[in-house]
């Protein structure tokens, strides 16, 4: 566990759940600037719920969230994204009804990152240029590839130090997916912290500098990701592989 | 010839009433999923408040109307404040809002009867005299209600389109979780989107009574109204409910001529029946995708 003064976030603790039913059991974590850790761990063990709480989505019964040495736990998600947590959730939660463009705006809602829309624009549409070429397009009539992009990019917009990703290989073709982890290798070399939640532990071998291994609400590994493989027997218990 | 320029006006004028009286409605279970059950009771307290103001303080129309608007903006935002506020987070949001709002409702006429008393009474903010065109006489009264509503819907569509309150609540109604993430204040969306409905049915309110009667239960029938336009245009298109509450506004006023009068709201409700059966989630809706 890092605890020196370049610790951008910070998780002590932390219980949560959806009704009686407890999701995360003393969850603790912690990321350092810049770096990129990467959640691994079975479905439906939490994962997803840890994202939420950060970003303000769930709010966890017990525990402690620090966000640039700030308490963020129990704030709402508004305030939360206004200090620069960004995050990128499962299934894209577009704005199905409105344009490339306007997807993209609504990312710069705050008067903060409104400021900066333009530049903002154009270093996504650099980043991505699909998404240029589609702007005028509505979310809904994008292939699935695309709708992540557009995800990402809207999660851009709003500007920050710490980026939440959430399973973005889920349900893309192989193609795709290459293309979604150049673009976060590329984000983290912009300055980005990113915590990024994936299933599949050979994606992130190369890209991650640490992994966590979470099993049943609470962390049961810690390490760089290619001493995983010297430890068969946590994938195999945990992750079937 | 005079016929037709009767029914149209006739119909355009009970159109615009609907209009007005479904946009609030349409705003506000579209945008935050709130389908108020007491906007009638918006409606009734926007109409007595022009007549409070008009008889008690002597007020001119222009300020009596402003008055009733700000009784309108008001009680959107005290049902905000006082019942939707707490709501937010419960299970089943929508149905219970349902139930709370049906309450606020009952609440509303019984404040109105106890205040004014159950004797129907004349609005007296309203514009007399009227205007032959093609031999048939219009009452400036239809001319200013239907400038009023289309004023008031161009005002709203400009607001969604074009301001940032706008773009936010189209955000809020498009998906909630992803407007919170992208730092829209979900709860003030809900307290904008309630207040402006409720100015609406205030207005809609002093329209309404302007050629009625004033009366504690007068919000009922426009809310009926209102719900049938909702029906048919697909609940929370509000652009649909806008040529349904045209259209609706003609069907009446057609069949009222040429059936008689007592056949105009079972003509509405055939209506209703047919475009439950041929397309249930209205003319103007989408059918909805569930993807897994």
């Amino acid at each position: 566990m890092r605890d020196d003064a370049s610790t951008v976030l910070e998780v002590r603790g932390l219980v949560a759940g959806y009704q009686d039913h407890e999701v995360l059991r003393g969850m603790s974590l912690a990321l350092g600037k810049g770096e990129l850790v990467t959640l691994i761990g079975p479905n439906g063990h939490g994962k997803t719920t840890l994202l939420r709480c950060i970003s303000g989505l769930v709010r966890p019964s017990g525990g402690e969230i620090r966000f640039g040495g700030e308490s963020i736990v129990g704030r709402r998600a508004n305030e939360i994204v206004a200090r620069g947590v960004v995050h990128i959730p499962q299934g894209d939660l577009l704005f199905p009804e409105m344009t490339v463009a306007d997807n993209l705006m609504m990312g710069a809602y705050l008067p903060s990152a409104n400021a900066a829309a333009e530049t903002r624009l154009k270093e996504v549409y650099e980043l991505l240029p699909a998404l240029q070429e589609r702007r005028f397009q509505i979310a809904s009539t994008l292939s699935g590839g695309e709708r992540r992009m557009l995800a990402i990019g809207r999660g851009l917009m709003s500007g920050g130090q710490l980026l939440l990703v959430d399973e973005p290989s889920l349900g893309l073709a192989p193609i795709a997916i290459e293309h979604v982890y150049s673009v976060i290798s590329s984000l983290r070399q912009r300055g980005w912290t990113i915590l990024l939640v994936e299933e599949n532990v050979n994606r992130i071998i190369d890209i991650a500098d640490r992994v966590y291994l979470l099993d049943a609400g609470r962390i049961v590994w810690e390490g760089a990701p290619h001493t995983l493989f010297d430890h068969q027997e946590l994938l195999e218990v945990y992750l079937g592989s | 010839m005079n016929t037709a320029v009767q029914i149209l006006v006739s119909g355009l004028t009970l159109g615009a009433m609907y209009a007005i009286s479904t946009i609030g409605l349409s705003l506000a279970w579209g945008a935050v999923g709130v389908l108020n059950m007491a906007q009638g009771g918006f409606l009734v307290i926007g109409g007595y408040a022009a007549y409070a103001g008009a008889t008690y303080l002597g007020l001119s129309a222009p300020l009596a109307l402003a008055l009733s608007a700000l009784a309108g903006a008001a009680v959107g935002a005290a049902t905000y404040f006082f019942v939707i506020r707490f709501m937010l987070d419960c299970d089943n949001f929508e149905t219970n809002v349902i139930i709370a709002t049906v309450g606020l409702a009952l609440i509303f006429e019984n404040v109105i009867l106890q205040a004014f008393g159950a004797y129907p009474l004349r609005q007296p903010v309203r514009i007399e005299g009227g205007v032959n065109i093609a031999a048939t006489y219009v009452p400036y009264e239809s001319i200013a209600i239907l400038a009023a509503s289309v004023t008031a819907m161009m005002a709203v569509a400009w607001v969604l389109a074009r301001t940032r309150m706008g773009r936010a609540i189209r955000a809020v109604s498009q998906n909630r979780a992803a407007a919170l993430l992208m730092g829209v204040p979900v709860n003030t969306v809900y307290l904008q989107v309630l207040t402006i409905s409720g100015v609406l049915a205030a207005l809609s309110g002093v329209m309404l009574s302007t050629i009625t009667t004033l009366a504690p239960t007068m919000g009922y029938d426009p809310m009926l109204k209102a719900f049938i336009v909702c029906v048919v245009a697909g609940l929370g298109n509000m652009y649909g409910a806008l040529y349904a509450a045209f259209a609706l506004g003609i069907l009446e006023a057609s069949v009222q001529f040429f059936l008689g009068v007592r056949f105009g709201f079972p003509a509405m409700l055939l209506l209703i029946i047919l475009t439950l059966v041929w397309r249930p989630y209205g003319v103007f809706g989408r059918g909805v995708t569930q993807r897994f």
